[in-house]
């Protein structure tokens, strides 16, 4: 075959390649993920970061960066619902501040939230932004069975 | 012109989030009619585009030649305001990323090895091609990861118990 075809067809492959693996990920990014485990946070963890559950329905923490732009998307969400649902507690962690946190449970991005019962079970997790519907039906099922 | 440029409380360079992804788009057109055409075209296309990364990446994302260009349709074609923005950092570091594979791309024609040399601009080529058309920048996100790992090292450094 022509070499110059068979270089169009590569790069074309490739383009169609990126572009399968790029919308895979864009359906995962941000997908909220249900725990049903009895990982939870910590007590002295939760006093690190300042979250208190005492009188909460649920409670999220939220592992960001400073630099970190989709950080300040989700900042947006969970200020939404926080004003939508008077039982819900969240806070902002620096994951570079709070490395036993971010290490304990495997968080590998930013922004990473995780969401809690308010005995510190944690009951969801979403990396990425996520999507406000997915997060407040999370919170009502947890708002329900507390 | 850098009269549109803003910075943030602490003087770092804030940017639009379509300037790199208008980038990228630029960088994959470039890459990809390289990889196609190859022989000294091809060549010289990456060598540009390798001198556009270490701009950016050296001097900062001010200075880069598609972020200009990309200001400069902006003021043209009047495309409104950022629909949101981000520091520089972690763009800056993914133009560093670009600069390091393109300069083996480079180093590995010098020498000979241009197949392996090709290998190495089509990997540039697909990272442009994700964040030009998702947005997922696999540069951006290794600089938060070794953000964090400095903020380790530096904790077991400060002798903590």
């Amino acid at each position: 075959m022509d070499p110059l075809l068979l270089r169009v067809l590569l790069v074309g492959v490739l383009v169609l390649g990126v572009l399968a693996l790029g919308w895979l990920w864009r359906r995962r990014d941000g997908a909220v993920r249900t725990a049903a485990g009895d990982a939870r946070l910590a007590a002295d963890h939760l006093a690190a970061i300042g979250l208190d559950l005492r009188d909460a329905e649920a409670g999220a923490v939220l592992l960001g960066s400073p630099t970190c732009a989709p950080c300040d998307t989700v900042k947006a969400v969970l200020g939404d619902l926080a004003g939508e649902r008077h039982g819900f507690r969240w806070v902002y962690a620096d994951a570079a501040e709070h490395l036993p946190i971010a290490e304990e449970h495997r968080v590998l991005r930013v922004p990473t939230l995780l969401v809690v019962a308010p005995d510190g079970r944690i009951v969801a997790r979403t990396s990425g932004v996520p999507r406000h519907d997915d997060l407040r039906r999370v919170l009502a099922e947890v708002g329900a069975a507390a | 012109m850098t009269q549109d440029l803003v910075t943030d409380a602490d003087g770092r360079l804030v940017i639009d989030v379509r300037g790199p992804r208008v980038g990228a788009a630029i960088t994959s057109v470039v890459l990809g009619t390289a990889l196609i055409v190859q022989g000294p075209v091809g060549t010289g296309l990456v060598a540009w585009q390798w001198l556009a990364f270490a701009i950016a990446a050296f001097a900062g994302l001010r200075w880069s030649p598609y972020g200009r260009l990309f200001r400069a349709a902006k003021r043209r074609f009047d495309l409104g305001p950022p629909p949101a923005t981000e520091p520089e950092g972690p763009p800056r570091f993914a133009q560093l990323c670009g600069f390091a594979v393109a300069s083996v791309g480079l180093v590995l024609f010098a020498v000979g090895a241009s197949t392996a040399g090709w290998v190495a601009v089509g990997l540039v080529l697909a990272l442009s091609l994700l964040l030009a058309a998702t947005g997922l920048c696999i540069g951006c996100e290794l600089y938060l990861i070794g953000q964090r790992l400095r903020a380790r090292s530096s904790a077991r450094a400060g002798g903590g118990d």
